[in-house]
């Protein structure tokens, strides 16, 4: 029998794992909620397990996936991204249930999960980090010493989570006059959210660019990072489009960055592929803000300017091989843009199109093009999940190239059915600071215009539904 | 000078290159036999297929907007009427756009306020180059307004005298005329005799224009006619020949029988009296016919339904641009078969009895369904519709040579109708519009701000005009598809491939796949776009003929009446909705306004009681026999 290795995710990343896991020339099996049992994650697995009706319980079910993996017989589990990824009790679940999880061990996951922890661990290893507290105490307490914090580093500040992330459990504080109502709103909220009030301070770094670095390290320490990625476009602290390398930054700087997150990796006794997160300011300083215990969304751009597939590479580093790679083997060439094609209306606040069904689905291809999606004609896009339908990755050799390449993707790119980003991104590579590189987080914010644009079905959908109906009405009854 | 005129000369140099000229010019009158040949269904496609050939053919000006085209533009051709002549200017820089104003009734059939006028003009005077404006009472201050935002904005006036025959329509009386609106507009202008109806013989269109030649030497006179008697031809080579400057003719390929007559015969005719056709390339003219020749068995559909030329038109005077849609009205009436007594003994008739003014919109419609209603209701004068009445009591301008007799007036208007003619009568001044009101109503309507074009569209047409909106919104730049395919009759054949170029230039290709119907009466058309497959789900209300159509008789829908069932009694539109549901009314009240022929008719309930429910909405086609509304009255 096949070495079975289970994906415990749904949509494109449990695609793009399974493809990993054929290759090997192993067999994947897929999980799935009763929402979404047209899903095409489900036909791309070698076998599927049903875990119950969902919608999002049943995926975040670890008794029901470590079952469904042990009946299955799999070996190992891979978790992709959100859901179970970075949950330490998963990750400790398998290693109870003696199945392989496809990452870094429960204990790394649990001590760079807690953001203060992690703060503790970088500091000691002397990476520079954005000035912070610990775990502020509650009530007036605390309070006092936020105020105290704001009087020393300035405003803006930052109430965080100690258990957010993603984006989430966040509170951005102007001046010391909003503390006081919002300090106990905040840790009332972690509360809700993540079932932990607590939270702490950091500076806010004015009009920062995000960039990270991908690590992965073997089981003997071996640590290799795979360069770094821009992904300064977000919304709400969302990440919208993910560039590798990240773009105009020196290559002392680069190197600089990407050898401080080695350090961080080794820090914390990293295995596996991770990515570390930095802040860097316009003053080129850069500080470490988390490390991501688990694949990225955007991992593709990193797949495509180094040529190692990253999956492919978790799966055996999790059986037990070893890199076979040095770092000087690394090369970074080449440009790559991600773009995540959600079907959500940016006029609209990025509401989500859940519930419609895709009624033309016709994708881009040739060189440099790379698609990661599970997205096809007829699709009903389930509205338990989120809304991303599929990534477009392309490649050039030059950031020129990259830009034209993309801009013919999105152009040839036809969805219809739900309302996507297609559109706005089409907006956005237009506008000349894109086309330059200049940006930074700040950049959706100051753009307003890049909301401006006609949705356009595309004009010949338009007439062929008039020639629809002239057929059908044996006449044009708007010209009778 | 033999200089051909082109859209880049300004307005003085344009009138006196004419007025110098040795030969003579023309105008390609297409705007005028899309209307009198094909009731105004010609496309955009067709033209835009023409307009290289046309371009180089050397015309005075195209004759491509104005008259009723502006309206089936956005309400059956589905075309925006200033894109249109966007795209047209495109292909064709040189060539001076030519319109057709009805003066105070712009491009409608109702006297519009000053305001709305003057903004219409400004927009419209982007793209048009002549200003061919008209009354129907040839009463000039209804024209003033036009004049002067044509002139303000540089380009070129050519005022009417609307011509017709008998004893009034003497020279003199013209002559009288061309001073008064000379008076008006200072003598920079072109003077159009507009023979709408091709009336009079050849030999008295040159007496008329020698005698106003005579009176006004400078004066450029532009002949325009109608072929509806076969004979324009001779009328326009006598215009020439006594000094007319410029005359109207359109492509060979698309003449009928009540429209323009042939350019190409024209150019032939008059050489053999040494008279040139100052910057023609006849290569092209014949070239624009070539071209589009092919394209005319598509608008078959919308030929007169009896075809021929019709002499009688002496006798019966009605217009060429109304004659496609009169006929129309007379097969899908049933009464083809009185078309003779109508053509030749009442209308002759209610023309005198009306004062003999001039058979041309709105007044031909008003000659023409009074005409029909007297023949068909057998009571004359007995069922007058609201334009009608408007017309009697002058609000459309003084009559010009008398006024009908009083028993008329006592037929409309009761024995009392001294008094409503005294109180009511006169024009009214019209007082402007709310136009900032009305972009915010069409704001609302279209979820964004109306561009300036969109509001002038829409203060012309609120109704028509904001469907055409949405039909653009969803199916897009239709104007693209040719008439083989935008005005097909019975469907596509399985598997048939349709080729055709979007608003952005690119080509497409859709094969008709087959249909299958679902059991909820749904649609499923499958068309192969560009090689992909796709679904257009058709729901049943959008599919013609969907409710099985019952055929009542005249006397059917009579009787359901006096029951509180209002249906409509002809084919048209409902233009208002006078009452709401829940509401008492009695007999004798109007309950509704339908409009059909451009004309309004009151719908008026045959019992009292309350209005119990409303089956039609404002701007909707009706036909004979569709709901309106119920009545409940008061015995249950």
């Amino acid at each position: 029998m096949k070495t079975k290795i289970l994906v415990a995710n749904r949509g494109e990343i449990a695609i793009r794992i399974s493809r990993a896991i054929q290759e090997l020339n192993y067999e994947a099996v897929a999980i799935y909620e009763t929402p979404d049992r047209d899903s095409r994650h489900i036909r791309i697995a070698d076998e599927a397990v049903w875990i119950g009706d969902g919608p999002r319980c049943d995926y975040l079910d670890i008794d029901k996936i470590i079952t469904a993996a042990v009946h299955a017989g799999a070996i190992a589990i891979h978790p992709g991204y959100g859901f179970l990824a970075e949950n330490p009790d998963f990750a400790r679940a398998c290693e109870d249930a003696g199945i392989i999880f496809i990452g870094p061990s429960s204990e790394v996951i649990d001590k760079l999960g807690n953001k203060v922890m992690a703060r503790e661990i970088m500091a000691q290893a002397g990476i520079p980090m954005v000035p912070g507290t610990d775990n502020l105490k509650p009530g007036d307490e605390g309070l006092q010493e936020a105020i105290a914090f704001g009087k020393k580093y300035g405003y803006p500040i930052m109430l965080k989570a100690t258990s957010g992330g993603g984006g989430r459990g966040i509170r951005r504080i102007e001046k010391e006059s909003e503390l006081a109502e919002q300090y106990p709103i905040a840790r009332s909220e972690a509360k809700a959210a993540f079932n932990d009030d607590s939270v702490y301070i950091e500076k806010v770094v004015v009009r920062p660019k995000h960039v990270e670095v991908q690590i992965i390290a073997d089981k003997t320490g071996k640590t290799i990072h795979l360069g770094t990625r821009d992904c300064s476009i977000q919304r709400r602290n969302q990440k919208l489009i993910e560039i590798a390398p990240a773009f105009h930054l020196s290559s002392e700087l680069n190197k600089q960055i990407c050898e401080t997150a080695i350090q961080a990796a080794k820090a914390a006794g990293y295995f596996n592929a991770g990515t570390v997160e930095f802040l860097l300011d316009s003053d080129n300083s850069f500080y470490f803000m988390e490390i991501n215990t688990r694949l990225q969304v955007e991992h593709t751009v990193t797949e495509m300017i180094t040529g190692i597939d990253i999956v492919r590479t978790q799966i055996k580093l999790a059986l037990g091989k070893e890199l076979l790679f040095n770092q000087d083997h690394v090369q970074l060439r080449g440009h790559a843009i991600e773009m995540r094609i959600n079907a959500e209306d940016p006029q609209n606040n990025f509401m989500p199109e859940g519930g419609k069904t895709v009624t033309v689905y016709r994708s881009p291809g040739g060189y440099g093009v790379r698609l990661d999606g599970f997205c096809y004609q007829g699709l009903t896009i389930p509205e338990a999940y989120d809304s991303l339908l599929v990534k477009l990755t392309v490649f050039g050799w030059s950031w020129n190239e990259t830009v034209d390449r993309l801009k013919r993707c999105l152009t040839n790119f036809v969805i219809t059915g739900p309302k996507t980003t297609i559109p706005f991104y089409l907006n956005l590579i237009n506008h000349p600071d894109f086309k330059k590189g200049r940006f930074d987080t700040s950049f959706l914010d100051e753009n307003e215009q890049l909301f401006e644009y006609v949705e356009n079905a595309s004009e010949v959908n338009k007439l062929a539904r008039l020639i629809a109906e002239i057929h059908q009405n044996k006449q044009n009854t708007y010209a009778a | 000078m033999m200089t051909r005129i082109t859209e880049k000369m300004n307005a003085s140099v344009v009138l006196d290159t004419l007025r110098h000229t040795d030969g003579y010019y023309i105008t390609n009158t297409a705007r005028d036999m899309s209307q009198s040949d094909y009731k105004n269904r010609i496309l955009l496609h067709t033209d835009l297929l023409a307009a290289k050939a046309r371009e180089e053919s050397g015309y005075f000006s195209l004759e491509i907007t104005g008259g009723a085209s502006i309206h089936v533009d956005i309400l059956r051709k589905q075309v925006d009427p200033f894109l249109k002549l966007k795209l047209l200017r495109k292909q064709m820089p040189d060539t001076m756009f030519q319109t057709l104003c009805r003066g105070v009734n712009l491009f409608g059939y109702r006297p519009y306020p000053q305001n709305v006028i003057r903004l219409t003009v400004r927009e419209f005077a982007k793209y048009v180059d002549v200003w061919r404006t008209f009354d129907f009472m040839n009463h000039v201050p209804n024209m003033q307004a036009v004049f002067e935002e044509v002139a303000k904005a540089g380009k070129i006036n050519e005022p009417c005298i609307c011509f017709s025959t008998g004893p009034e329509h003497t020279n003199e009386y013209y002559v009288g005329k061309v001073q008064e609106i000379i008076d008006v507009t200072g003598p920079e202008i072109i003077l159009c005799i507009k023979n709408h109806g091709g009336l009079g013989s050849p030999k008295r269109i040159g007496q008329l224009v020698n005698a106003i030649k005579q009176a006004y030497p400078e004066l450029i006179i532009h002949y325009h006619g109608h072929n509806t008697d076969g004979n324009d031809i001779g009328r326009i080579t006598a215009a020439v020949l006594n000094g007319a400057a410029i005359v109207d003719a359109s492509d060979h390929a698309f003449t009928g029988f009540y429209g323009p007559p042939p350019i190409l015969t024209v150019i032939q005719t008059l050489k053999d009296y040494d008279r040139v056709a100052v910057g023609i390339n006849e290569e092209a003219v014949i070239r624009s016919s070539d071209v589009i020749r092919d394209q005319r068995q598509y608008y078959a559909q919308f030929e007169a339904q009896i075809k021929g030329f019709m002499p009688t038109v002496q006798i019966h005077k009605l217009p060429g641009g109304a004659m496609g849609s009169s006929l129309e009205q007379a097969a899908k009436g049933g009464f083809l078969d009185k078309m003779p007594d109508i053509l030749h003994n009442e209308l002759p008739k209610v023309q005198k009895e009306l004062g003999n003014y001039w058979s041309v919109t709105p007044g031909s419609q008003i000659l023409w369904t009074t005409a029909v209603s007297n023949v068909l209701d057998g009571d004359r004068y007995g069922n007058p519709s609201g334009d009608l009445k408007n017309l009697l009591l002058g609000k459309y301008g003084p009559f010009p040579f008398y006024r009908p007799a009083d028993w008329i007036y006592e037929k409309a208007f009761g024995p009392d109708w001294e008094k409503v003619l005294e109180q009511e009568g006169g024009i009214e001044n019209i007082e402007d519009m709310d136009i900032d009101k009305e972009r915010q109503t069409l704001t609302g309507k279209l979820g964004k701000e109306p561009t300036e074009q969109q509001l002038v569209s829409y203060l012309q047409h609120p109704n028509d005009a904001v469907e055409f909106f949405k039909f653009e919104e969803k199916f897009g730049q239709s104007y693209v598809l040719p008439p083989a395919i935008f005005l097909r009759q019975g469907g596509f054949q399985l598997g048939e491939t349709l080729v055709f170029r979007d608003h952005d230039g690119k080509e497409h290709l859709i094969e008709i796949g087959p249909s299958q119907q679902d059991d909820d009466g749904r649609t499923n058309v499958y068309l192969n776009v560009d090689h992909h497959q796709r679904t257009f789900i058709i729901e049943p209300e959008t599919q013609a003929g969907a409710a099985a159509e019952a055929t009542l008789s005249k006397n059917e829908i009579a009787n359901l009446a006096k029951s509180g069932d209002i249906r409509a009694l002809f084919g048209g539109n409902v233009y208002e909705i006078s009452v709401e549901t829940g509401q008492e009314v009695h007999a004798g009240d109007q309950v509704a306004v339908l409009e059909a022929m451009k004309m309004q008719t009151p719908v008026i309930s045959e019992t009292s009681g309350t209005v119990a429910s409303i089956f039609a909405k404002t701007g909707q086609a009706v036909k004979p026999g569709d709901k309106l509304l119920q009545i409940d009255s008061d015995a249950r």
